[in-house]
This record gives C-alpha cells, structure tokens and sequence, in this order.
C-alpha cells in the first residue's frame, strides 16, 4: 500500500505527449492531480478505482480465479483456428510479450489504430517527408499551421507545452498560428495573448486547394476562402523561418481522400524546405499507438497487421485487418489488450472475446473472459512512446494494487 | 563446467599469438589459463585445421535507434526475403531478430550503434536489447545539440564541457561521444545549406573546429578510452578531402578516430570532377598516431543511407532509389535522414567509391589504425563483410572485379597499382584486437585469461575465404554455444557496453533548468539509470574502465 498523501510525479500514458510534469498525491492506492487547472485532471483521475472498477478475473459474469481464467483462455485458444490480438494500448513490455506470445500460438497482431497509421505511413512508404518533432516545433517554429480542431482535444497540453509556450530558445517575437478548420471561439481567444493566431474555418476537403494556392504568385479566390484570406494566409507562410504544420488523422478520416490531404501537407512542406526551413507534425492515437508502431517495426520490420506463419511473422494490410477480419468471420478468439483506453470496447459476440484490460474497463457487452491488468505509468514501471516517435519515457508505477500486468499475464499463456 | 578449444590454429593479436597451434580454455564464460585448471575437462572440442579468433568486434554499424526504425518502415516492399529460418526483413533494414542472427552466423559477438541520439538513446537501446546473441554499445551525438552550442557560445570552461560530456556518457548509458557534420546539422535547422570547418554558424557563430577540438579535448581530459568518433563536414561532396584534413588537424594531436572515411576521402579533379583522394588521406592516416579511422567500404546494390546528418541527407535526397526519404529534426538534440540507394557498377561515381575504400584499407600501414565496416548499411549490409574480406586478400579477385568497372576510373585511382593482400593476422588485428583496444573493452577482442568467451572458429579447409568468413563452424557466446555447424544451438542475450568518467553533478542543476524552459520533457525523464537498462530496457549494463583518472 502507499502511504497517504504522497506527492508524486506522473508521467502520463494517456496522450502521446506523454507529459511527465503532472504532479500527484496518492493515498491509499488512489491518486489526485495536483494541478486544478491541468486540463487533463479529469481525464488522468478517471482511472482511479470507482465501484465499478473490477479487480478480480472474471468469466461471464462470475468471478474466477487467475489460475481459472488463465486455463479457460488456454482452452479457448487450443480449440479454434484463428486467434487475433486487438491492441489497444499498452507499454512496450506488453508489445513484447505480445509478440512473443503471437509467434508461440500463431496469432495475428492489430492495433484498433492502424487505420489512422496507414494514412500517415503511407507518405513515407511512397514519397519524400520531412518531420519535425515537438521541442524543436517549441523553440523554433516561428509559423505553425493546425489542420483540423480534434488535435486538441486528443493532445490537450500541446498548446501551452509546444504551441505557445511560455519559453522559447531561437524565437524573439510571438509565433504565428494559423488555424485551419472549425475551432471554437473560446480557443482562439485563449490563443490570442500568447501568440499571433489566424483561424480560417474552412473545409478539410480543400486543403491540397488551399496548399497549392499559397504557392501561386497570381492568388484567386478558391472555394470556401477569398482572396484576400488567401493573401494573409501565403504572407505568414512566406515569412516563416521555421514553419511546421501540424494534424491528427482522425481529424481527415471522415473526408473524402484523407491519403490526398496528408501528402499535400507532406509535399507543401517538402516544397517549402527548398527555399527555407519546414517540418511535419501529425499527432498520434492516444492508444500507444507510437510504442505499438515503434516495437513491432524494430521486431518484425512491419508496424502493425502482422502474423506469425511458418515460423516468421508475414504483414499483409488488408488480410490481417482487426475489422474486416471479424466482420468476416475469419477469427475465432479475439484477445483486447487495453490498458489506458478510456472508450468501450465493442465486444463482438460471432466471436470469443477475451480482454486483458485495467479495472475500469468498459465494454459494449460482457467479454468471455476478463482479466484486470494494471495501468503502466500508474501500477507499474514501463516505457511508451511519444507521437513524434523520437522520444521514450520511462513511466513510474504510482499506485500498488499488485494487479498483474499484460507481460505477466501473456508470458503464462505463451 | 569446463571446456576445451583443442589444437586450434589461434590468432590472437593481442597477446601476439598469429597462428599458433594451442589449447583455449573456457569456465564460466570466460577465457581460463591451462595452468589454473583445477577441475576435470567437461568437453574437449577438436580444433585440428581449424583458425580459432575471438569473436569479431563491429565498431560501427547502425543497428538500432530512430532511423533505423525509420528504414524499416520507409523499405516494406523489400522486406519479402524467404530464408525460412529468419523473418522476412530486408538485409538492409533488418529487424532486431534478423540483425542479431546475421551477426553471430559471421562470428561477430560484440557490435556498436554509432549514431545514439541522447534523446532517442532509450528507444536505441531497447532496440539493441532485442537483438539476440551480441553485447552492444553507442556512442552519443553531440556538437549539434543546443545545449553544447550555448556552452560554446558563452565561452564555458572546458572543465564545464568535461562535466557536459561526462554527463552524456552516464544518462544515455554510452561508451563513446560521436560528432556528425559538426555544428552542420544544427545550422542547418537554421536553414544553412552547408558548414565548412572554419565557417561559422549563422546562429551561434561556431566553427565546426571548435566543436572537434573541444570534444576531443573532453574525451582525452575525462580518460575516455574510444576517441572522438567523427563523420566530418562535407560527407560525400567532391573535393572534401581537404576539409577531412583540416578536421584531423583539428584535433591538434589529441586522438580522434574518423569514421567511413571512404565518403570523406574525394577529390575534384578530372573532367567529372571526381576523384580519389585516398592517398592523401593515407599519408596523414599514417604519419599521425592518433588518428584512427574506419573505411565505409561500399559494394554495389541496393541499399539505404541513414545518418543523423540531415544537411547531407537532405542534399542527397534527389538521389533516392526509390524515390523516397525521409529528413528529420530532433529535439534540439540533432536529426536524421533515410534514404535508400543503389551503387551501381556502371556508374563512374560509384566504381569509384568502391575503389577509393579498397585503396584506404590497402594504403594503411598499420592495421591497428584501421578498421573494416561498411557503415552498414550505408556503403552496404554489413552481411558483405566476408566478401571485402577476400577483396582486401586475394588482389586477383578484387582486380577481376576492378576490370569489369567503368575504365575512366582507373584514370583516377591507383587501386590497380596495389599488390597488397591482406593477411589472416591482419584480419584479426582489424576487426578484433584493434577495435578492442580502440574501445577499451579489455576483455572483448583477445584470449587473455579471464576475457570473455567470445569465439569464432572457422574451417581451414574452405578453400573460398569469403565462403569461410560467411559461415564459422562454430561461434560461442559468453562461454555458450550459439552456433555449430550453422545452426543456432542457443539464444544469448548480450549486455550494454558503456562508460562513467567522473563528473561535477553541478551540471545536472543546470541541465535540469535547461530541460524545464526549454525541452518537452524533464530531466530526470531523460537520464537511463543501470536500473532501468536492466528491467525496463532489458540489457544489463557493463561499465568499462577509463584509460585514466580525469585531468581536469
């Protein structure tokens, strides 16, 4: 147990910022956020434990014991054909020990994000990219253009840590941000002291329009924006020293061409570095999708959607797809690993459903089986990934309720 | 339990044993003399006609960190190899997997990163951890970084850069400090398209000169054993000899080791303006005994660049193959680029790059001094290790090969001259002993008693000294055997090579204020503990002797 009022640091695992100022007091196994004003407060103390949390094995509806709920996962892999392992956040020893558990059963690995993966990999795999990451985007971006308004609420602290910072190294006068989409009154007000901001609500649809615009020296109107916004939008671009420009997928996913917005972005700012100094940004799922991505690409040369045949693991982007792969019914026992995801968890029932998941899991309906496994950053020591995939944080545990983690859960049933 | 490595022929440069018919001894991993023998002999292994070496020793080979990553990821269309036994990851870009079962198939056992971001070093080393069988190591980047430069820029005590070094060494569990394009990468950020040694920056106005003299001052005052790793100003740009010359001068004596010194060794003359400047560099490479260097030997095929000099990277994009890549910034840390490449043989450029590495290693008097890489995989997977062995030891091969090359080239390279041919000895001296003693891991490299059991065992009646290279008989691990006959017996586990010099933990406060105004992370965040490398990371850290007590 810990002791009471125990003031800690925590370093987060629920975003791909990864923050490690959040400072907190724990008190018999449970915690607090300090800062009152910490956007993420509420989010990072929902984890805590409520009477709905469950912290003993279950199978159905009934308690089991671990031993129990281990054999009955034994079992249920043991009689069917295909088994699929939904990833849905976890620290690297879990992608490990996945890993080497898909490669003992012959298991197929997704990440419930690879979707959104795929969009921005692509311009990688296929053309040239120039990235940026997020303290350079801090002490030198003079110009950051926003694409999209989800990116702050999936990274909340990317404005006052890297967007408009308090401090700033290269940088003698405000910076310049050009938001580009629907954002609230209230954000680009709160932005106003802090930096020169431009909010151009506009159409994601049109953005390689919009890009390609800013290139012409003979500027016309182009849908949904007028000349003269265009003129004030190519005058801040053509300034920049250090332009960096910015996105999260899920904010394109809905649009007709979302690959088409992403290499447009990817090519302006490729353009632009011929003359002067630019970099791409995207922001990544908040599901570990980075540590998922980094892990898998070092073990097995593939991000994701991978699965062990013959004694090596295979990739193939559509054959081994989580969604089409069940809506098939091409999969027997679906295994969730969920240890920071907020969300509910759809629970297919043409399947069987097994969930290695922290206590305060929700789902759509009942799993099979349902094991608790702690929260790394909170019940034990771990390593993730940030969204710009150069940086790694070591997480501390905060809390000891000796709940088991994946590792050890996976590394029995291997 | 101990075994006995019976009636090999040994070479042991170390210990000046250069084929010898002896015994070598092994109880609990590691080297044990005959005469301190005191239990019966569990395992006698027969070693009539076969070389018995300590395991080959990579001082400089990207195997793990961001762009490393990068590649893989960048490359899926090539990872579609069939070999059964491994994953289907390209050679180019293997996985953790691959890469550490390549390796100890060659008989290598002990390989380093050369390029560890500090602030990518825990992604590098978890990276390595994963890769079976071999001990590792990196060397950290510095001399791009903003901090250093700031130390500079406000004239700081070199006492104050020992103490940053020193730092560097222990928070990202490093052996060594590498600089690439000095103070060109960061300038760069700042839109600078190029950085020649005495040019200073726009920004922080500092000359690349001042960053080498600095850090290999640092290295020599902290005792460091490996001298300041350098990809020089210029990589890869016609003429750069001379600015490679000015950055050896710029150690003003100190030790300094330059690396893949192949892509740091043209000249411009000629109608393409394109030559090799091999002799040149050979003659300083021999009269200065400080300098060491490793070639960067290319081979032709295909390929992919990464370097953490993303001036030159960017440069250099237009000649992808295929047509992609991938430049980055880092954290005010330094920054990267991939991009894949094919050397062709009908190229001149190309054939001449190759001949200008062979003409390095054949002009170098002193084995000791040079050291056999292919800066993989930039000049070329290291797996084409045993191949430049039988380039640098049988002429007729190699001059078979130079034949066949685009004939405007032997206008402008003395490589057909050469008649030298490599020894066994040498061999051993370059890709054992010497990076041994480079690196001060005393007991990697040698059969001195209590040194590890790191050995490789090659069959001498394998006519073809590539095929012999390729595939030891036999390769044992800490003591273990890994592989027999060219079958993996069991799965090691290496450990982490660094050093600690000492240094005034003063410096962390300042760091730390540094950290909380600037960076997007702490500093405690940053630093990997011993702890941490072992349970987290997963690889145990083995911390290396400094060659002295720090001077100041």
């Amino acid at each position: 147990m810990t002791s009471k009022n125990n003031n800690k640091n925590l370093v987060c695992p629920f975003c791909s910022l990864h923050c490690d100022d959040i400072s907190v007091t724990t008190d018999n196994n449970s915690y607090k956020v300090n800062e009152k004003n910490n956007v993420c407060s509420k989010k990072i103390d929902s984890y805590n434990l409520n009477n709905r949390s469950i912290t003993l094995p279950k199978k159905g509806s009934e308690f089991v014991t671990l031993s129990d709920a281990l054999k009955n996962i034994h079992d249920l892999i043991k009689g069917h054909n295909e088994t699929l392992i939904i990833n849905h956040g976890v620290d690297l020893s879990g992608v490990r020990s996945m890993l080497n558990f898909a490669s003992q059963r012959n298991c197929i690995i997704d990440h419930v994000n690879s979707k959104f993966l795929y969009q921005n990999i692509g311009v990688v795999q296929r053309t040239g990219y120039m990235a940026t990451s997020l303290t350079e985007t801090k002490n030198r971006a003079d110009t950051i253009i926003v694409f999209g308004n989800k990116i702050l609420d999936k990274s909340p602290r990317l404005l006052d840590k890297v967007i408009t910072p308090k401090n700033s190294l290269c940088l003698k006068s405000k910076k310049e941000v050009l938001l580009i989409g629907d954002f609230s009154e209230k954000i680009v007000k709160d932005m106003k002291d802090k930096c020169n901001v431009t909010n151009i609500k506009f159409d994601l649809n049109m953005t390689n329009d919009l890009l390609n615009a800013t290139l012409s020296s003979d500027l016309k109107n182009i849908k949904g924006l007028s000349k003269n916004n265009l003129a004030k939008i190519k005058k801040i671009i053509d300034k920049s020293k250090y332009l960096v420009a910015t996105w999260t997928t899920s904010d394109f996913i809905k649009t007709r061409n979302p690959k088409k917005i992403i290499s447009s972005i990817s090519k302006f700012i490729v353009n632009h570095n011929k003359l002067s100094r630019a970099g791409c940004m995207p922001i990544s799922g908040v599901l570990a999708d980075a540590t998922s991505t980094q892990a898998l690409t070092w073990m097995t040369g593939f991000p994701s959607r991978i699965k062990h045949i013959e004694e090596t693991f295979k990739h193939d982007r559509n054959a081994f797809n989580s969604e089409i792969l069940i809506a098939n019914k091409n999969i027997d026992v679906v295994i969730h690993i969920s240890t920071i995801n907020a969300g509910k968890l759809k629970i297919n029932k043409n399947v069987k459903n097994i969930v290695l998941g922290h206590p305060n899991t929700s789902f759509t309906s009942m799993p099979d089986i349902f094991i608790p496994v702690g929260i790394p950053g909170i019940d034990y020591e771990g390593i993730m990934f940030r969204t710009d995939n150069v940086v790694s944080v070591a997480l501390k545990g905060i809390r000891s309720l000796k709940l088991p983690t994946t590792k050890n859960i996976l590394d029995r049933l291997a | 339990m101990i075994t006995q490595l019976k009636s090999g022929n040994v070479y042991d440069p170390h210990n000046k044993v250069f084929n010898l018919k002896k015994d070598i001894f092994i109880q609990d991993g590691k080297i044990i003399n005959k005469k301190n023998i005191k239990f019966k002999i569990d395992k006698v292994i027969n070693c009539t006609d076969k070389i018995v070496m300590p395991g080959a020793i990579d001082l400089h080979t990207h195997i793990g960190g961001g762009k490393v990553n990068i590649a893989r990821l960048m490359l899926e269309e090539f990872h579609n190899e069939k070999d059964p036994s491994y994953d289907s990851s390209a050679i180019i870009a293997p996985s953790t997997l691959k890469t550490g079962l390549k390796y100890i198939e060659m008989g290598y056992t002990t390989c380093f990163e050369p390029a560890l971001l500090p602030i990518n070093a825990r992604q590098a080393h978890a990276e390595m951890a994963d890769i079976p069988f071999i001990d590792k190591g990196g060397y950290a980047l510095l001399g791009n970084d903003d901090y250093f430069l700031n130390l500079l820029k406000n004239k700081s005590s070199q006492s104050t850069i020992n103490d940053y070094v020193a730092f560097i060494l222990k928070a990202t569990q490093s052996i060594g400090i590498k600089v690439v394009n000095p103070g060109g990468i960061n300038a760069f950020k700042f839109n600078q398209r190029a950085l020649n040694v005495d040019e200073k920056s726009k920004y922080y106005d500092i000359t690349p000169r001042e960053i080498v003299q600095k850090l290999t001052r640092a290295l020599y005052d902290l005792g460091v054993p490996h001298p300041l790793h350098v990809h020089c100003s210029n990589l890869g740009i016609p003429g750069n000899f001379l600015s490679t010359i000015e950055t050896i001068k710029a150690a003003n004596g100190l030790p300094i080791h330059l690396t893949h010194i192949q892509f740091q060794s043209y000249g411009n003359n000629g109608d393409k303006g394109f030559s090799s400047a091999a002799v040149e560099i050979s003659n300083y490479l021999n009269k200065i005994d400080n300098l060491t260097c490793d070639v960067g030997q290319i081979m032709f095929g295909q390929t992919v660049t990464m370097s953490g000099d993303s001036m030159s990277q960017h440069r250099n994009h237009k000649h992808a193959h295929p047509k992609k890549w991938m430049c980055m910034d880092i954290e005010c840390d330094a920054g990267c680029g991939v991009v894949p490449f094919k050397y062709k043989d009908k190229s001149f450029v190309n054939a001449l790059q190759w001949a200008i590495g062979l003409e390095i290693f054949l002009l170098a008097e002193d084995p000791w001094k040079v050291f056999l890489t292919t800066d993989h995989p930039n000049g070329a997977p290291f797996t084409s290790y045993p191949h430049l062995i039988k380039l640098l030891m049988d002429k007729t091969f190699r001059n078979d090969i130079l034949n066949q090359l685009p004939k405007d080239i032997l206008n402008h390279t003395i490589l057909h001259t050469l008649n030298r041919e490599y020894t066994l000895n040498e061999i051993a001296i370059m890709t054992r002993s010497a990076p041994a003693k480079i690196l001060g891991l005393k007991k990697k490299g040698n059969f001195s008693e209590g040194s590890d059991a790191d050995i490789t065992v090659y069959d001498k009646k394998i006519n073809d000294i590539e095929e012999m290279f390729a595939h030891p008989i036999l390769v044992i691990k800490d003591g273990k055997i890994a592989v027999e006959n060219g079958q993996i017996k069991e799965y090691i586990w290496g450990k982490t090579h660094t050093v600690t010099p000492e240094y005034d933990k003063a410096i962390e406060k300042d760091l730390s204020k540094f950290f909380d105004k600037y960076h997007t992370m702490k500093l405690d965040n940053y630093i990997i503990s011993d702890d941490e490398m072992n349970r987290l990371v997963g690889s145990p850290v083995y911390v290396n002797d400094c060659l002295r007590k720090r001077k100041q």
